[in-house]
C-alpha cells in the first residue's frame, strides 16, 4: 500500500494570472499507491494545480519535487517523460482508429521497418488487462461506449510507464455503473504502484474512492485529511468557508401570476421530465454540478434542443419552440454562458449589439432608423450604466462586466418576458458582479421572470427567490429563499446526504 | 449623428479610395495614353460589369461565405440569353428578365446547399463553377452565338440624360445595395451572421436563410453582369466571364471586406473594382501579355487576402517593436496597460 515517502511533492506553489492568484502557496504530497482527491468550488485552483503537475503551467514561486529531488517541468512533454499522465474530460482518442492504434498512437512497435501489429495487439491487451478490462484491440474506438473509451485512454497512458495519473472530472460523462467501473480501475492502478490525483465535484464518489482528501479554496489550501478522519459535511464546510464577504442586494419583486410554466418537459439531450413555474418578477435559481442538465434545460426552453414531450406556457399561452426565433417571439431569451463566442458581435458597436434581437422596434416602414436606434440604445446604456464609449466603438473593447450588461440590454430591448441567465457573473470582477445583480433587480421590477443558472452557490442562494436543485436532468428539490443553506445545496447537487435534507 | 455616420463611412472607404488613386496615378505617370478621354471611358465601361458582380461577391463574403461560380454564371447567362433571343425569338426585355430569375434560382441552389446542406460554400461553388460553364458549353456546342439582336446594343451603349447607361446601372445598384445593407433589418442581419454566427443564431436570426438569400442576390447580379456583357459584345459565348469571380472577390477584399465575414463596405468594393480594372487597363496599355496580366491579378488577390488575414499579427508586431523601442528609452517607467494591444486587433 501507500509508501510513506512522497512520490511527487509541491511546496508553497504560487501561480498568478492577470487579476487572479490561482494558487497561493499550496503544498501537497502525492504517494505511490494512494488516491488523493482534490476538492474545491469552481475557480478554487484545482485545475491550475493539475496543470502545474502536468507541465502546462509553470509556477511563479515554489518548488516541485519528484522522489525528493527538485524538478522543473518546462512543458507537458517534460512531465510526460517523467511519468505524469493527465486524463481530461475531453478525450484525445482518434475515433476512426482501432483500440491498438490509439494506444500506440505515434509510436507503433516496428520490426524491420514494418509495423509489428501482433506486438501492438499483445501490448494493448496487456495494458487493458492491468485495468481488469477486456476490449478487442481491433475494434474501432468510435464503436466503444464512453466508459470503454476512457479505459482505452487510461491504457494508453499506462502503456507509457506512467507513475502519476491525474484524473480531472473523469466521471462527468459517465453513468453510475460506469463510474463504479472506473473507480475499480483506479483502485487497481493504485495497488499496482501508481500515484493518483483525483479531481471531482462529486463528493459522494470522492469519498467512495479516495484515501486522502485535500480541499482548496480561492487558491489556498484549506486542509488535507485522511478520508477516514473526515466527512462529506466537513469537506463541504472547508470548501465553502464560513465567511461570506460578498454582499448581495436582493429585492423581492415576485408577484403572483406565473410568467413561465414548464410541464414535464423532456429532450433527447439530458432533460428528463422537468416541471416548474416562474412568476412575474421572480428569480428562480438552478443549482447543480457541471453536467447536471441545467444548461440543457435552458437550451430546450430557447428552442435549441427539440422538446420531445411536455408543454411550455408563457403567460398562460402554450408556445411552440422550434428555434431561437420562436423562443424570442414567445418572449423567452437566453443569455449564454460564453458571451464572447455566443453573444457579442465584435464587428458592431454597442447600439447594433443591443438592437439586433429586436430590429422591429427601430423600423420605419421597411427601413431601420439609425437615429432612433442610437437614441434608444443610448437610453438603455445610461439606465444600465454601460460604458459610454460603447456607443461608437466595438464592444470588443469593453470590460467583461460592460459586455455582460450589453447582453442584458439586448434582451431588455427585445421586450423579453422570460430571461434565462447562464452563468452571468462568470469571469467578471466583484464590482461588475454587483452591477449585474442590480440589473437583475431592475429586470424583475419590470415583471420579467428570471431563470438563473449559476455555479457560484452563495450567489445563487442570495439572489434567487426560489432555488431548484438539478441532478441528472431532473429537478430533485425546490427550496424557498432562506430555506436552503449552501452546505445543503452542495450536498444535494453532488448527491451526498440528499435524504437528510429532502426530509 | 449624421456626421458620425459619415465619419464611419469615410474611415472604411478612404483606404480603398487612396489605393485606387495611387494605382491610377502610377498608370497616368507611366503612360500618357492612360488619361486620354477615350481610354478613361473604356475603363468606365469595363468596370461596370466587374463592379456589379462584385456587389454580390461582397454580400456573400459579408455572411462569411464565398461564391466562386459568378464568372461561370455570367457565361451561362450570356449563351442562354443569346440563344432564346436569336433562336427562340423572345423579346429582349422578357429574355433579360428570365435570365435574372434564372440567376437568382441558381444562386438559390448555391445558397441552399452551402447553408442548409452544410457543404462548405468554397467547395460547393467550386463545383457549380465547373457545372455552370459546362452547361454553357453544352448549350452552344462550344461555339459562340454572334449578331444576336440589334435590340441588345442600347442596353449597354445607350444613355440616360446624357449619362452612359453602365454608369447609371452602377450608381443605381450600388445605391440600392448600400440602402439594403445599412438601412434594412436583413442587411443588418447579414453583417451579424458574418460577425458571429453563433450569436446571430442565439439572437433569433435564421442564419441559413440569411446566407441563402445572399447567394440569391449574388446569382441575380451575376445574371445582370452576363446580360450587360452579351449586350456589349452582341454575342453569347461560353468563354465569357473567365476569372470574373476572382476579380469580383478581389474587388471586395481590396475594398477591405474580411473573408471572415461581418466587415466590409459596399462603396469600398466599388473602389476595389476600379483598382483592378485600372491595373488591367494599364497592363494592356503597356502591351503586357495576357499571361502576365493573369499572374498580376493573382498576385494582387493573394496580397489583398494576406493583408486581411495578417492585419492582426502585423499590427501586433508593430506594437511590440514600438514598445520595445520605448522600453529601451525609459526603463524606469513600467508599462501599465495592455489596451494598446487590444486596440490594434480590431479591423478598421
Amino acid at each position: 500500500m501507500a509508501t510513506y515517502r512522497p512520490f511527487w511533492e509541491l511546496r508553497s506553489v504560487v501561480k498568478t494570472f492577470p487579476g487572479v492568484r490561482a494558487l497561493d502557496g499550496v503544498s501537497l504530497a502525492l504517494r505511490i499507491g494512494e488516491i488523493h482527491a482534490l476538492l474545491g468550488e469552481n475557480g478554487s485552483g484545482k485545475s491550475t494545480l493539475a496543470k502545474v503537475l502536468s507541465g502546462v503551467h509553470q509556477p511563479d514561486a515554489g518548488e516541485v519535487f519528484q522522489r525528493g529531488e527538485l524538478v522543473v517541468l518546462r512543458d507537458p512533454h517534460d512531465a510526460q517523460t517523467r511519468g505524469v499522465a493527465t486524463f481530461h474530460q475531453e478525450f484525445s482518442l482518434v475515433p476512426e482508429l482501432s483500440v491498438a492504434e490509439n494506444i500506440y498512437l505515434g509510436r507503433l512497435p516496428q520490426r524491420r521497418g514494418v509495423v509489428d501489429w501482433s506486438a501492438a495487439r499483445r501490448g494493448s491487451v496487456e495494458a487493458l488487462a492491468r485495468l481488469n478490462v477486456k476490449i478487442d484491440p481491433d475494434r474501432k474506438v468510435a464503436s466503444l461506449s464512453v466508459a470503454e473509451q476512457q479505459f482505452v485512454e487510461i491504457a494508453k497512458a499506462i502503456s507509457r510507464d506512467m507513475m502519476l495519473l491525474i484524473l480531472d472530472e473523469p466521471t462527468a460523462a459517465l453513468g453510475p455503473a460506469e463510474s463504479e467501473r472506473l473507480h475499480g480501475v483506479t483502485r487497481v492502478l493504485a495497488q499496482q504502484g501508481t500515484a493518483i490525483l483525483y479531481i471531482s465535484h462529486r463528493l459522494d464518489e470522492v469519498f467512495a474512492v479516495a484515501d486522502v482528501v485535500t480541499v482548496l479554496k480561492d487558491g489556498k489550501l484549506v486542509g488535507t485529511n485522511a478520508r477516514r478522519e473526515t466527512s462529506v459535511r466537513e469537506a463541504v464546510r472547508m470548501m465553502i468557508g464560513s465567511d461570506l464577504e460578498e454582499h448581495f442586494d436582493r429585492r423581492e419583486n415576485a408577484r403572483e401570476r406565473p410568467r413561465l410554466e414548464v410541464r414535464d418537459v423532456r429532450t433527447e439531450n439530458r432533460v428528463n421530465g422537468v416541471s416548474f413555474a416562474v412568476a412575474e418578477g421572480e428569480v428562480l435559481g438552478f443549482g447543480g454540478i457541471a453536467g447536471a442538465g441545467r444548461t440543457e434545460i435552458a437550451r430546450a426552453l430557447f428552442g435549441l434542443d427539440r422538446i420531445t414531450e411536455g408543454d411550455v406556457l408563457v403567460d398562460g399561452r402554450r408556445v411552440e419552440l422550434r428555434s431561437p426565433g420562436d423562443a424570442i417571439e414567445a418572449g423567452i431569451a437566453l443569455m449564454p454562458e460564453n458571451r464572447k463566442a455566443d453573444g457579442l458581435f465584435f464587428n458592431f458597436e454597442g447600439p447594433a449589439n443591443i438592437t439586433i434581437a429586436g430590429l422591429g422596434a427601430i423600423q420605419i416602414g421597411p427601413f431601420l432608423s439609425l437615429t432612433r436606434e442610437r437614441r434608444r440604445a443610448r437610453k438603455l446604456m445610461q439606465e444600465l450604466r454601460i460604458d459610454r464609449r460603447a456607443e461608437d466603438r466595438s464592444v470588443r473593447f469593453l470590460s467583461g462586466g460592460n459586455q455582460q450588461k450589453v447582453m442584458l440590454a439586448r434582451w431588455l430591448f427585445a421586450r423579453t418576458r422570460v430571461l434565462i441567465l447562464d452563468e452571468p457573473t462568470q469571469g467578471i470582477d466583484v464590482s461588475a458582479k454587483q452591477e449585474v445583480y442590480r440589473v437583475i433587480n431592475e429586470l424583475t421590477a419590470d415583471g420579467i421572470a428570471v431563470v438563473l443558472i449559476s455555479s457560484d452557490f452563495p450567489e445563487l442562494l442570495a439572489i434567487s427567490d426560489r432555488v431548484a436543485v438539478v441532478r441528472s436532468g431532473c429537478i430533485i428539490h425546490f427550496a424557498e429563499y432562506g430555506e436552503l443553506s449552501e452546505h445543503e445545496l452542495v450536498e444535494l447537487a453532488a448527491g451526498g446526504g440528499a435524504n437528510e435534507v429532502a426530509a | 449623428m449624421r456626421e458620425r455616420f459619415a465619419d464611419a463611412l469615410r474611415s472604411q472607404v478612404v483606404g480603398p479610395f487612396l489605393i485606387m488613386l495611387a494605382v491610377a496615378t502610377a498608370m497616368a505617370l507611366s503612360t500618357d495614353r492612360f488619361l486620354l478621354s477615350q481610354n478613361l471611358k473604356n475603363v468606365g465601361l469595363q468596370v461596370a460589369i466587374v463592379a456589379i458582380v462584385a456587389i454580390g461577391a461582397t454580400i456573400v463574403i459579408l455572411t462569411a461565405q464565398i461564391d466562386l461560380s459568378s464568372g461561370s454564371l455570367v457565361a451561362l447567362t450570356s449563351v442562354l440569353l443569346a440563344d432564346i433571343v436569336k433562336n427562340a425569338g423572345l423579346s429582349v426585355p422578357l429574355a433579360a428578365l428570365l435570365m435574372i430569375l434564372m440567376g437568382a434560382g441558381l444562386g438559390l441552389v448555391n445558397g441552399f446547399f452551402s447553408s442548409y446542406g452544410r457543404i462548405p460554400s468554397f467547395i460547393f461553388t467550386l463545383g457549380t463553377l465547373a457545372i455552370f460553364r459546362g452547361l454553357a458549353f453544352q448549350q452552344t456546342g462550344g461555339t459562340p452565338i454572334f449578331s444576336v439582336s440589334p435590340q441588345l446594343d442600347p442596353i449597354f451603349y445607350g444613355e440616360l440624360g446624357g449619362l452612359p447607361l453602365p454608369f447609371v446601372y452602377v450608381v443605381v445598384l450600388y445605391a440600392l445595395a448600400w440602402a439594403f445593407l445599412i438601412y434594412t433589418p436583413r442587411g443588418r442581419q447579414i453583417y451579424a451572421v458574418g460577425g458571429n454566427e453563433s450569436a446571430a443564431r442565439l439572437s433569433g436570426i435564421n442564419v441559413n436563410r440569411v446566407r441563402t438569400e445572399a447567394f440569391v442576390i449574388a446569382g441575380a447580379l451575376s445574371a445582370v453582369g452576363g446580360i450587360l456583357l452579351t449586350a456589349r459584345l452582341d454575342s453569347g459565348s461560353p468563354n465569357y466571364g473567365q476569372g470574373l469571380e476572382l476579380m469580383a472577390i478581389a474587388s471586395a477584399v481590396i475594398g477591405g471586406a474580411s473573408l471572415f465575414g461581418g466587415q466590409g463596405n459596399i462603396f469600398a468594393t466599388l473602389f476595389g473594382a476600379f483598382t483592378i480594372v485600372i491595373v488591367q487597363n494599364g497592363l494592356n496599355l503597356h502591351a503586357v501579355p495576357s499571361a502576365w496580366q493573369n499572374i498580376t491579378l493573382g498576385a494582387i488577390i493573394a496580397v489583398a487576402v494576406g493583408v486581411d488575414m495578417w492585419r492582426g499579427e502585423f499590427a501586433r508586431l508593430l506594437v511590440r517593436l514600438w514598445r520595445r523601442g520605448r522600453a529601451a528609452q525609459d526603463e524606469a517607467r513600467p508599462t501599465t496597460s495592455t489596451s494598446a494591444e487590444d486596440d490594434v486587433q480590431s479591423r478598421p
